[in-house]
């Protein structure tokens, strides 16, 4: 099994795509209740799995182009069948899964193994039936959209009129239309004129999920920009800029880095958005741009709310109350030189907008509830994730004494990291990707 | 040290590195210029490795130069108001920052902070005499690195507009006296001074020139039509694989200025560096 890149669930929730380094994506589907098997309600099962891209060779740059897939995006149904956007770095194609459980038998031309009759075997002329057959999933590509992207796409976007979608890299933006792919109109470019005044990329991109005209980016430096495609054709200059002013007593070397934004993700209202830095959670509230709502420490077992730490940090680490800072924050240098400081985690809402998750590392992934403020750190593994077992919350030290079950800070596993979560729209099950497994979790119902 | 299941690299000086940041991380000790100038050797490393990928990680890149640039900024208001040592009591830690827009801060000692480094002050004549030269990297040598690590080969594929040839900043070297310069030096100097940036466009293109010197090859073609977009991208030498074995300070182009006389500074500044690093790879 090759390592997972991308999680999404489908609108209705019944259908989870998982994109993985090697180009695949697997597409679960839930079992329906049955009256037989009451407890399988709830389980997702392997639907279809199908080759996305493979691995190509830019013979002007003697580049490889990863065949990893980087994000699925779910178009919304319209009919019987299911249509989906898988991307790798340059291109993005829409696949089509269909369901045939039918097939025509009888034919007058052809055998019954697709070869032509005899004509004087032909004497009468019947119509052919449908007779049913084992199910069979076909995916299908039915559009390729390729060779807009110098830099390597991070994001797409479906908009709500679901006749566009966006497709965001580095530098620049594009939005495509879902029936034309040999044209895109770029709506974003901050590649400045000369590339020594580079400062900022961006990182994520996404459309809002009502107003069809709004978009949102978000950049390495920490800030998200609010766009209004109907201002102007390109829109270089954003309608709204959040960013929230720097702490000066919490500054460091690595400040810069781990304000980058690894995820922006609207709630299903639409009047909130959620960004992801290397740290943290930040809740925004769109009408509000010069500071964030609410702010969830991930790597700390406490949450902290808006305010800072009463005592000021200094840069040498000598801070009288150590435990009240994130555990990872003592470690920024270690993480910047393993490289691991630039990990991108995603964040997600729950359906009702409640609820957010995000993961972390040692295969933690962590919640947070946002009106009591309560959070829960669970582990996704092998050893405490049995079938129907009720997962325990974890908890990480940061001092010297270590109660049992506590993780100490030190032994915590940097190689596991789960950076991509995803929650059902609707109902309290969670998929969590752990490297190369996929887990399920539920919400136990007494 | 870094957690269970964390391989250790094998080269000495990357498990110098690890050694080093964990006591970046622990230590408190550890004189705020000296973690400092820790910071900007990995940030300089890593720019030097993302080089020689063939297709380097921008977002990655541009977080490590604006990094770099702090630093330097930092240590260039630090030398501006203390000009010949770099002596820590005076480096205000966080406070540069956001002191950059009063430069009448100057040989203040800040209260807070600046005890606790003044402290450091007093051990540092008792200390290694290396840690001292770790410290004297001069500004024009890392202004000039960024520059070259952030220029452009704009690639004519892509299709955005032609540049400006006016150059704005003070820290940007002016063009044509640059190909020049980089022409005059050393070759083997210069091939790994190829920006980071620009090899996200052009560089993979030409890559297989990458045995040829570019210079013949380009040498009866006329490239002025290119010159008038952007600056000297023909006329940089390709990167080479062999480059894994160069030591990553020769790398640093010396020419930021028109000066001829700068030549001469640079290429001392340049084995000032080697010195450094050799000492750095050597401990």
């Amino acid at each position: 099994a090759d390592i997972i890149s991308t999680v999404e669930f489908n609108y209705t929730g019944d259908l989870l795509a998982t994109g993985d380094k090697g180009g695949r994506v697997v597409i679960f589907q839930r079992e329906q209740e049955t009256k037989g098997r009451p407890l399988s309600r709830g389980e997702y099962n392997v639907y279809s799995t199908f080759q996305s891209h493979e691995p190509e060779f830019d013979y002007l740059k003697s580049l490889e182009i990863e065949e990893k897939i980087n994000k699925i995006r779910w178009l919304p149904q319209q009919n019987a069948a299911h249509f989906l956007l898988s991307t790798n770095d340059k291109t993005i194609k829409l696949w089509k899964i269909s369901e045939r459980d039918k097939r025509a038998e009888g034919y007058n031309l052809k055998d019954e193994d697709g070869r032509l009759r005899e004509r004087f075997r032909v004497t009468e002329l019947r119509v052919p039936t449908l007779k049913p057959m084992d199910l069979m999933v076909e995916a299908s590509p039915r559009r390729t959209f390729a060779n807009a992207h110098t830099y390597h796409i991070n994001s797409i976007s479906v908009n709500s009129d679901c006749a566009t979608y966006l497709s965001a890299d580095d530098l620049r933006i594009n939005l495509w239309h879902l029936e034309v792919t040999n044209r895109s109109f770029n709506i974003v470019d901050i590649k400045p004129a000369n590339m020594e005044e580079l400062t900022e990329v961006i990182t994520a991109a996404e459309f809002h999920p009502h107003h069809c005209n709004v978009l949102v980016y978000s950049s390495s430096k920490g800030t998200i920009r609010l766009c209004d495609m109907r201002s102007a054709a390109l829109c270089d200059r954003h309608a709204k800029f959040f960013e929230e002013p720097e702490d000066p007593s919490s500054r460091s070397f690595f400040s810069e880095i781990i304000s980058s934004i690894s995820d922006v993700k609207f709630s299903h209202s639409g009047r909130y958005m959620m960004t992801r830095d290397y740290l943290s959670v930040k809740v925004w509230d769109l009408n509000m741009e010069n500071r964030p709502v609410e702010t969830y420490q991930v790597e700390h077992p406490r949450v902290l709310s808006r305010a800072s730490c009463p005592r000021p940090v200094c840069v040498s680490n000598a801070c009288p109350c150590p435990q009240v800072h994130e555990y990872l924050r003592s470690k920024l240098c270690s993480l910047y030189e393993n490289d691991c400081i630039f990990d991108k985690f995603e964040c997600c809402w729950n359906g009702s907008d409640s609820t957010i998750m995000t993961g972390s590392y040692n295969n933690f992934f962590r919640t947070f509830e946002r009106s009591t403020r309560r959070d829960t750190t669970l582990e996704a593994s092998r050893e405490s994730s049995k079938p129907r077992a009720v997962l325990k919350p974890r908890k990480v030290c940061t001092s010297g004494k270590r109660k049992k079950d506590e993780i100490s800070v030190d032994s915590l596993d940097f190689n596991k990291k789960i950076l991509h979560t995803a929650w059902h729209p609707m109902e309290n099950i969670i998929a969590v990707a752990a490297t190369n497994n996929l887990y399920l979790f539920q919400e136990k119902v007494n | 040290m870094l957690g269970r299941g964390l391989k250790r690299k094998l080269s000495d000086y990357e498990e110098n590195m690890a050694g080093l940041s964990s006591a970046f991380d622990s230590s408190r000790s550890l004189s705020y210029p000296l973690k400092r100038q820790l910071v900007l050797n990995m940030c300089l490393t890593k720019l030097q490795t993302y080089k020689m990928l063939v297709e380097p990680n921008l977002h990655r890149s541009v977080l490590i130069a604006n990094t770099v640039r702090q630093i330097q900024e930092e240590m260039r208001q630090e030398s501006s108001q203390q000009p010949v040592n770099i002596c820590p009591g005076i480096a205000p830690a966080s406070h540069s920052y956001t002191g950059m827009e009063s430069p009448g801060l100057s040989l203040q000692l800040p209260s807070g902070v600046g005890q606790q480094e003044s402290h450091c002050c007093d051990l540092r004549s008792v200390e290694d005499p290396i840690e001292n030269s770790l410290l004297m990297v001069s500004d024009d040598d890392m202004s000039s690195a960024i520059s070259s690590i952030l220029k452009d080969l704009d690639f004519v594929e892509d299709i955005s507009p032609p540049t400006c040839l006016v150059p704005t900043g003070d820290d940007q070297p002016k063009f044509p006296e640059n190909t020049c310069l980089k022409l005059e030096d050393d070759r083997q100097d210069l091939k790994g001074a190829e920006c980071v940036f620009g090899s996200f466009e052009i560089s993979n293109s030409t890559s297989y020139l990458k045995d040829l010197a570019i210079d013949d090859i380009f040498e009866d073609i006329d490239t002025s039509m290119y010159d008038s977009d952007f600056c000297c991208p023909p006329l940089m030498p390709p990167r080479s694989p062999s480059l894994a074995t160069e030591e990553p300070l020769k790398t640093f182009p010396s020419c930021n200025s028109s000066s001829a006389n700068n030549i001469q500074i640079c290429r001392t500044d340049l084995s000032e560096l080697d010195h450094i690093m050799e000492i750095l790879v050597g401990s």
